[in-house]
């Protein structure tokens, strides 16, 4: 009987909704109802579909090809040493240009205007649509793809650095220069500690996110497992496909918990 | 370091040709020193359709995780089986990547951008159904508490004290989104799924690198003014 006499009272001043909230809805849904033809909404579309959808679920539930299992490794494998490379080069690529680009360690403003630019550049466009400049570059295989997602990378990376570098204590940098220490030392001792756990966090993320670009770029042939996943479903080879998403998913998953792991240890 | 040498062995990868094949590199990038802007207004409508596809799929991903969200929240979740199975729900669909999703999608509804946005909505739904369920766990138990005492039912709970209390974090946390399948957008054409990923992965197959080097930059430009806008948006919200 409760639900029959049950009022919508919000915790607002009047218990009904705030009106900058009721703009804002309506707002988007103006938004949404002016573009719906634009990106072809179609709900009779939709319900005739999920029957097609529901029928390729039911195709992937076949045998899996164990046969490919040997291939598919190797793939994984790739996928995750061009995730791995491309880290590691973007770390020893970005520490220069963060450097560069942070205001108080830039050797001209200039110069950190420039390089903050362009790494903003670097980070604005997609993983994939440098691996496609790059696949047509230097032509198929892991090279492109390693060179794409560390060219992303370093940009993402540098600018962490970068913003890292800025906020530094000062106070904690002259203290450790006051006794007398080198540049390494300074850097070692006053500016790594503060910006430790800011920078595993990061690492993990960028971690994160580099396998699972990694997995796409093979779509364009840079690589991986991508190109496999394409394939097999252009070739309806559902057997294979099932093997790959699982794999994708499995790698992802494990990652994740991984690296929430670490994350509880560390900070 | 030892990693990174095996690594580079394995994947076969060779610098070497990249050094020899430097002329050649230096020819390609020319190409894209003049950008054709001769198609500019399709560019245009195509960058339209791609920034639709987002708004409709973070809208879609926000309808899908408000729901599943507070489901997924150890505190306020009606039986501890339901949480495990909507966390493990969240965690599948951002497991699989987007362009996955959207790949699968376009074999069963067709080329265009329906496929792309359904896919882009499902896969976000996963972030923002776990960044929320999180949130609402950290709300303070005492205004859960408050609506239990006075025999609030799940659905009211959930509704009048779970989304109330992180609107701040769920406006952020959307705008974020909104921002990344901005990005996805544009390569959803790549797979059929609508948008100016198919015209750059045309202009790409047919080696006109001056057309893509102008469809590069509107969609370098376009991210680069959303990115400004979010954060803009963000600093306003809180």
């Amino acid at each position: 009987m409760r639900a029959l006499t049950w009022k919508w009272h919000w915790p607002s001043r009047n218990g009904s909704l705030p009106l900058s909230f009721i703009i804002l809805l309506l707002t988007i849904l103006l938004m949404l109802g002016s573009t719906a033809s634009l990106v072809e909404v179609d709900l009779v579309r939709i319900f005739k579909s999920t029957g097609k959808l529901l029928g390729f679920a039911q195709q992937l539930i076949t045998i899996p090809e164990w046969s490919y299992l040997p291939t598919l490794g190797t793939k994984m494998l790739e996928t995750l040493e061009i995730a791995f490379l491309c880290t590691t080069l973007s770390l020893i690529l970005s520490l220069p240009l963060g450097l560069l680009a942070a205001r108080n360690s830039s050797p001209h403003l200039i110069v950190y205007h420039i390089s903050r630019n362009l790494l903003s550049l670097m980070r604005a466009l997609p993983e994939i649509v440098w691996a496609l400049v790059f696949v047509s570059a230097v032509g198929l295989g892991p090279l492109p793809g390693v060179m794409a997602l560390t060219f992303v990378t370093t940009g993402f990376m540098a600018k962490i650095f970068a913003e890292s570098i800025e906020v530094v204590n000062s106070k904690a940098i002259e203290s450790v220069a006051a006794t007398g220490s080198n540049w390494l030392q300074l850097v070692t001792f006053a500016i790594l500690p503060e910006a430790f756990p800011d920078l595993i966090s990061t690492f993990f993320y960028i971690i994160d996110h580099n396998v699972r670009a990694a997995t796409i770029i093979g779509l364009v042939g840079a690589g991986g497992i991508g190109y496999e996943l394409v394939m097999s479903l252009r070739l309806f080879n559902y057997s294979r496909l099932m093997l790959i998403m699982l794999s994708i998913y499995l790698i992802v998953t494990i990652l994740d918990r991984l690296s929430d792991q670490f994350r509880k240890r560390v900070i | 370091m030892v990693l990174t040498w095996l690594t580079t062995v394995n994947l076969e990868l060779s610098f070497q040709s990249v050094i020899w094949g430097f002329g050649d590199i230096i020819d390609y990038s020319k190409q894209y020193l003049s950008p054709n802007f001769s198609e500019f207004l399709k560019y245009v409508k195509l960058m339209g359709q791609t920034l639709a596809i987002a708004l409709w799929g973070t809208v879609l991903s926000l309808i899908v995780s408000l729901i599943l969200s507070p489901l997924a929240a150890k505190n306020i979740s009606p039986h501890p089986i339901i949480y495990q199975i909507v966390r493990e729900l969240l965690n599948f669909l951002r497991a699989i990547p987007d362009l996955v999703l959207a790949l699968i999608f376009v074999s069963a509804l067709g080329l265009g951008p329906l496929p792309g946005l359904l896919a882009l909505g499902l896969h976000t739904s996963g972030f923002l159904g776990k960044f929320f369920a999180e949130s609402m766990e950290r709300v303070k138990p005492g205004i859960y508490e408050a609506l239990k005492a006075t025999g609030a039912s799940f659905f009211q709970i959930a509704m009048f004290a779970a989304w109330p209390s992180i609107l701040q974090e769920v406006a952020g946390y959307t705008l974020y989104i909104f921002d990344r399948n901005v990005r996805v957008a544009t390569i959803l054409g790549l797979v059929g799924a609508g948008g100016i990923g198919l015209e750059l992965s045309a202009t790409f197959g047919f080696f006109r690198y001056d057309q893509a080097s102008a469809l590069i930059l509107i969609i370098m430009i376009t991210i680069i003014v959303i990115d400004y806008l979010s954060i803009w948006l963000r600093k306003r919200i809180s």
